[in-house]
């Protein structure tokens, strides 16, 4: 009995400190990576290696001053914003149709839309090259241009749109939509001005989940992109292939820096957003 | 007069006819964009890509349009290639189990912890789904080897007397690995979690249930479902992935897909390359299925 | 001779194997104040939706002013909902709401103004232009709704049970409003109620509906002095049921034994329910010169404020009498209670 009585006391003590340690451990593990690589960018030295004993932006004026780099970065960015475009604009089309509309096949089309999600990435990227590895429109090579690349990353980004979209259409009030058809709103109409403005928290996080998924894919863009159309973090995997920098470093705070950006733009308009309802 | 009546009628008919084509045609003009996606750059590629897997390599060109079953013999019979899914499945199942167990850990402490830490961790779960994968792989590899920081912090803690390094090594390849497979198991676990009351835990307690027994009799039949789901997403996830464990781990850790990448840019191979995706598509597709029955099989006992 | 403003010629609506509207015609005359009553699931709901181009018919005609409108999609029906939650457009303000319609109609500027000003003034909310649904209080809301309907001047204004949500007084106040706008401006309305009170107090006339059919159109004093239904008397105001079996040696109930009951008018041998309304019976004195009188015995009675309710026992029957006052009998004693031929129904 006193066996079991210490055995009580001793248990809280015991699940507390676990926690802990526990919240120690994960907190480490998710930020070792981020911030060795934060550091790391300020470094002066050529090599990496700890400690690091001289402090500049010497790498991130490389990084400006290259013009291979500053491409990369461009050519990511311009296949995120493509990529957003497009995923968001079909998936919440079709979000819209599996809302609205009886379709026949419901179900098997759910599956057909949803797949491409849970493929691996080199497995598109080799699809995607075999189907396409040699086609040209009109002189233009399709393979390797931009276009392809931002496809490609929708087959990973719209599935993800049109789910959060599907479930964001469940949250608007039929009977608002009823009373802009009853009004005399036309289908075509009372999408864009009742709809979706009703939506537009979700069109916004959609858009900003297709951008950053596209901007930080590197597998499938490895397979798709040439020297010309590189995206960063396809530029970034062949460096570290050959040597790695501090300017692999600076590369990497960079791309984060665009996506924080984004979700920092994103936050301030959601707040706005708020306000200019409770007002 | 009956004429007219008949006219209208036969007018109105058309118009009536007309209204409900257009109504059924239209959910396909809105999936039409996103169709068009799937179908062209997903379940075509997925075609070509199976005719692929059986034309035939020859005289190292890119492929020569035939019919062998040559790439699958080779693939289930070349030790090479048998190893490689042995190895990858052997990794992902050991890293999916080490994720979940991570997760369901992490994700319990949210969801018992009060609800200001609440929103930090979310935020810090967050970071690897922000941070390209490159980046992470770039972290760990200024982290691991013998002028990295873990090298480093050890000898000036006087716990290791020589450097040390971890790099290229299988521990590295799974920590890499776990670390971007992490936050799916997370969310998934937590919004689990977030579904139970926490009052359960009281009334447990209550009758006089020790907390082992609480988590064994209450909480682990209720989070059963998402175990298995996040399970089976990050054995997807791991089993399809290359550059992590290629970059972080030993040479020798061959994985099915740096096998396809090696084979498509390095080999030229696409006929190999292409059946060694078909059998990664093909095992990625039974997982699912299998998760779906079991998934089904326990709603259905539950109903 | 002029069309009816709304013709509906044998409506039917099926969802799989229910029908909601089973056969419905009905005939709305310009200016009407037409209710659908019925309770919850009598295919009222979808009659309105079926007029509103919401539902599909399965068979039958919709006519607004004599010309078929059924195969026309919502937008192109020239009638406006007012919806149980208002579904008001949270994004734009009152303003823009009302005008939503008018836009749609390709109203004309300066017209415009001036007729989104005259709805607001109709329902009483000069002021409230830039508001947004979410600053408005319920009641409000319901009003911009009705200004927003009101301002496109539809051949038909439909209303979907638009004060169910609203509290007691809000309701009363509100129904009080659309009776005055109603005598004001004659537009033609149908009303989808499952209050007797709204339906009665506002109604032109009134459409019972019962498991998808229509049990009987009326104004509403015929609806509750002559229904035509069974359903109707039990379904209208309350009424007491007094089960009996009419025989060779006298009025019985249902297990046979002979009552304390005279009936004024003989009524055919074999088995009927006879309805009373509680207003209508008369008590002890008052009683014993009206032709159908039953000896019963006081089972308790409570005090509702305006009359004392007395529950009473014969035989196998259990009947409710209202009485402006006490009368001086305590539960467990016996009572005549009486009633005139023209307050009781007959049904079997």
């Amino acid at each position: 009995m006193p066996e079991a009585a210490i055995r009580r006391s001793a248990e809280p003590f015991l699940f507390r400190t676990l926690a802990i340690a526990f919240t120690v451990f994960i907190v480490g593990y998710i930020l070792v990576p981020i911030l060795v690589t934060l550091v790391m960018s300020f470094n002066d030295a050529a090599m990496i290696r700890f400690p690091i004993t001289v402090w500049s932006l010497r790498w991130y004026a490389d990084f400006f001053g290259s013009a291979q780099w500053t491409d990369a970065l461009r050519n990511s960015i311009v296949i995120a914003a493509g990529t957003a475009v497009i995923s968001t604009s079909a998936g919440i089309l079709c979000a819209w149709a599996f809302q609205r509309f009886p379709i026949p096949g419901r179900d098997a089309l759910y599956v057909l839309i949803m797949l491409p999600l849970f493929m691996p990435g080199v497995v598109l990227g080799l699809g995607v090259a075999i189907a396409f590895g040699g086609l040209s429109i009109g002189g233009y090579s399709f393979y390797g241009s931009r276009a392809m690349v931002m496809l490609a990353h929708s087959l990973w980004a719209m599935p993800l749109v049109f789910m959060l979209m599907e479930a964001t259409f469940r949250t608007v009030d039929n009977r608002i939509v009823e009373a802009s058809y009853d009004l005399g709103g036309g289908p075509v109409r009372t999408f864009f001005e009742i709809v979706l403005p009703m939506v537009s928290t979700g069109i916004v996080s959609s858009l900003l989940f297709a951008f950053v998924i596209s901007l930080n894919e590197f597998v499938m863009a490895l397979f798709l992109t040439d020297r010309d159309t590189q995206t960063l973090p396809v530029l970034m995997w062949l460096s570290l292939r050959s040597a790695g920098t501090p300017r692999l470093a600076v590369a990497s705070v960079i791309l984060a820096l665009t996506v924080f950006a984004c979700l920092s733009l994103i936050m301030l308009w959601y707040i706005r957003q708020l306000r200019k309802v409770s007002q | 007069m009956t004429a007219v009546a008949s006219e209208s009628e036969a007018t109105f008919a058309a118009q009536r006819q007309a209204e409900l084509r257009r109504r059924a045609l239209a959910p396909w003009i809105l999936m039409l964009p996103a169709l068009l996606i799937v179908v062209i750059f997903f379940g075509l590629p997925m075609l070509l890509m199976a005719r692929m897997s059986f034309n035939l390599h020859i005289d190292q060109r890119l492929y020569v349009p035939g019919f062998t079953f040559e790439h699958y013999v080779n693939l289930f019979s070349n030790p090479l290639f048998t190893n490689a899914i042995w190895t990858t499945v052997q990794l992902s199942v050991l890293a999916s189990l080490a994720t979940v167990f991570i997760g369901y850990v992490f994700a319990m402490l949210v969801w018992l912890k009060p609800p200001r830490w609440r929103l930090l961790m979310i935020g810090l779960a967050l970071c690897p789904l922000l941070i390209s994968e490159i980046a992470i792989i770039f972290g760990w590899w200024m982290f691991f080897p013998k002028n990295g920081l873990l090298s480093f912090a050890l000898l000036s803690s006087g716990l290791i007397s020589d450097k040390i390094s971890l790099m290229y090594t299988e521990f590295a390849a799974f920590i890499g690995l776990i670390y971007v497979t992490l936050p799916f198991c997370f969310f998934i676990l937590l919004s689990i979690f977030d579904g139970l009351d926490k009052r359960l835990l009281e009334a447990s307690a209550d009758l006089g249930a020790s907390p082992v027994t609480t988590f064994r009799e209450v909480l682990l039949p209720l989070t059963w479902t998402g175990i298995l789901v996040a399970f089976s997403q990050s054995f997807i996830w791991t089993i399809g992935t290359y550059a992590t464990p290629s970059a972080l781990g030993p040479d020798t850790l061959w994985t099915m897909g740096f096998l396809i990448q090696e084979q498509m840019l390095g080999k030229h191979n696409w006929p190999m390359a292409s059946a060694f995706a078909a059998v990664l598509v093909i095992g990625v597709a039974c997982v699912m299925a299998i998760t779906r029955s079991m998934q089904s099989k326990r709603t259905a006992f539950h109903a | 001779m002029v069309a009816p403003a709304l013709e509906l010629r044998n409506v039917v609506r099926r969802f799989g194997s229910v029908v909601a509207v089973n056969d419905v015609s009905l005939s709305v005359a310009r200016g009407e104040f037409l209710t659908l009553l019925g309770p919850s699931g009598s295919g009222k709901t979808s009659t309105l939706r079926l007029i509103g181009g919401f539902e599909d018919l399965n068979s039958g005609a919709i006519l607004i002013d004599g010309q078929r409108i059924d195969h026309l999609p919502a937008y192109q029906r020239d009638t406006a909902t007012i919806f149980q939650s208002g579904a008001l457009f949270p994004h734009k303000t009152v303003a823009e709401n009302v005008a939503y319609g008018l836009r749609m109609r390709k109203v004309a500027p300066p017209d415009m103004e001036r007729r989104i000003a005259e709805a607001l003034d109709v329902v009483r909310l000069r002021g409230f232009e830039q508001r947004y649904p979410a600053q408005l209080s319920g009641g409000q809301k319901q009003r911009v709704a009705l200004a927003r309907s009101l301002a496109v001047r539809p051949a038909i204004l439909l209303f979907d049970e638009p004060l169910s949500a609203l509290d007691l007084s809000l309701r009363l106040q509100l129904r009080a409003e659309i009776k005055r706008l109603h005598d004001e401006l004659r537009f033609t309305a149908i009303y989808v109620t499952h209050d007797q009170g709204e339906a009665m107090a506002m109604s032109s006339r009134v459409a019972v509906m019962n498991s998808g059919r229509i049990e009987q159109v009326d104004a509403p004093e015929k609806i509750f002095h002559a229904p035509a239904s069974e359903f109707v008397y039990t379904f209208i105001g309350e009424s007491c049921c007094l089960p009996v079996e009419v025989g060779p040696s006298g009025v019985a109930d249902k297990s046979g034994a002979l009552l304390p009951l005279h009936l004024g008018q003989s009524q055919p041998t074999g088995k009927s329910r006879l309805y009373v309304r509680p207003s209508r019976f008369r008590l002890a004195a008052e009683a014993a010169a009206l032709p159908n009188r039953l000896r019963a015995r006081v089972h308790f009675i409570e005090f509702l404020g305006d009359v004392y309710r007395y529950h009473l026992k014969a035989g196998a029957l259990e009947l409710a009498a209202d009485h402006p006052g006490a009368i001086g009998v305590k539960a467990g004693e016996e009572i005549d209670v009486g009633w005139r031929n023209e307050d009781m129904s007959v049904f079997r």
